[in-house]
């Protein structure tokens, strides 16, 4: 791996852990929604945020949550997604697999910690995974697409 | 909306104690061998003695107890929540009869159960973070994860891009605080509105955050290059690790704690 791909992938996990960090979720009702979610669309843009993400997402997970479970499945799952994301042929299908992935991963260690009911468990997960990459993903990702079509690339890139 | 001015990432509390020596790899893997150890109490008055480990570990680190107290706080809610579900959807013999619900004695049992080993898992992960610094954290990852690097595992890239997040992280809060305020004193709104309303008006907020990203990232690696960075090997350290004979025996007597534990458990409890 390059050094300008280390520095990247390092710069957006700093990022992912920043808006992680200053952005409580977003409750509504029962739904949780993490802004953070949202960039985990990005490894359709850019391959070096896999790593990034991955970086990002485990010293994160560190920090707060659940402590392992979360660090080892929660980082795997967003490792798994971010993979997928950045193979997927447009920016609507780059969001099913974060949604899908912590759905059922997140989904399902959450159930068997809290010993709740599966398919509870991966609909609390599922929807705000989905508003997340959905309503602010998405159109995070088409603002950077026209962002970087206008300027070239991006103008310091 | 709340400006977060003291936000630090990980709650590390410097300090002079036998904890914050150890080498950070003994640290990962004997929180590791206590939340299994968690994972395998079945019955709640075996809690009591992971509650005298906490204590007696939270004495030993020199941390105040209230600290080790607060790193529960983020997860509280969901605590609450999962207690309830058990209080009220466990069958078993009826406690409280209120016709709509029953509250059963196996669902009080449970939720206490379920209540206690979570809050035991969050407050002992937190012991980590709590007495180790980040960048150590970040290098005892780097050796834990090196037996894969014959695998293609790229151990050493991943410690250098945690220890550049790391680096980042003070620098992209300050940064994206700064979009905010510029985006508050344009009149946008954060915590008004629908659902939609609220998520749009982030939009505003990551893109000059990923601007900065990309310029910082650029920089960055200039800088990496003119100093002749290329990679891990025969890299030195200035701090290198060093595994002494008093991790072993923290390790050791963890893993002695979790096994006398799970055995009594099992013999006289469950």
């Amino acid at each position: 791996m390059g050094v300008r791909k280390v520095a990247l992938a390092g710069v957006i996990a700093g990022a992912y852990i920043a808006v992680t960090l200053l952005f409580a979720p977003l409750s509504y009702g029962m739904v949780q929604i993490r802004i953070s979610e949202a960039l985990t669309l990005l490894p359709f843009l850019f391959p070096e945020a896999i790593p990034g993400l991955f970086a990002g997402c485990l010293l994160a997970n560190f920090a707060g949550g659940f402590g392992l479970p979360d660090v080892i499945f929660g980082s795997a799952a967003t490792l798994a997604a971010a993979v997928l994301t950045a193979r997927m042929p447009t920016v609507f299908l780059a969001a099913l697999p974060p949604v899908l992935i912590n759905m059922v991963v997140v989904g399902g260690y959450l159930s068997v910690l809290l010993e709740v009911p599966l398919l509870l468990s991966m609909l609390y997960v599922g929807a705000g995974e989905s508003v997340a990459c959905f309503l602010l993903g998405i159109p995070l990702v088409l603002m950077l697409q026209r962002r970087m079509k206008k300027g070239g690339k991006f103008p310091a890139r | 909306m709340k400006f977060l001015n003291h936000l630090t990432f990980g709650q590390y509390i410097p300090a002079e104690s036998p904890v914050h020596t150890l080498d950070p790899r003994a640290k990962i893997l004997s929180v590791l061998v206590l939340l299994t150890g968690i994972f395998l109490v079945r019955h709640p008055l075996a809690f009591i003695p992971w509650g005298l480990l906490l204590a007696g570990l939270t004495a030993l680190s020199r941390l105040p107890f209230s600290m080790v107290l607060r790193s529960a706080k983020p997860v509280l809610i969901l605590v609450i929540f999962t207690s309830l579900i058990h209080i009220f959807f466990t069958d078993g013999r009826p406690l409280i009869d209120l016709r709509i619900v029953v509250v059963t004695r196996e669902g009080v049992t449970m939720a206490v159960y379920m209540g206690l080993r979570l809050l035991f898992l969050v407050l002992f992960a937190s012991f980590l973070t709590l007495t180790t610094k980040p960048m150590e954290l970040s290098d005892g990852l780097e050796r834990l994860f090196s037996p894969l690097v014959p695998l293609g595992f790229p151990a050493h890239e991943l410690a250098m891009m945690m220890t550049i997040a790391l680096r980042f992280i003070p620098t992209l809060l300050d940064e994206t605080d700064r979009i905010l305020k510029a985006q508050l004193a344009r009149g946008a709104s954060f915590d008004r509105g629908g659902i939609w309303k609220r998520l749009k008006a982030f939009l505003p907020v990551l893109i000059p955050l990923f601007v900065i990203v990309f310029a910082r990232a650029e920089d960055l690696a200039t800088a990496m290059e003119s100093r002749n960075y290329r990679g891990g090997e025969g890299r030195t350290r200035m701090n290198p690790l060093r595994w002494t004979g008093a991790d072993t025996a923290a390790l050791g007597g963890i893993l002695l704690f979790v096994a006398l534990l799970f055995l009594a458990d099992r013999r006289f409890l469950s």
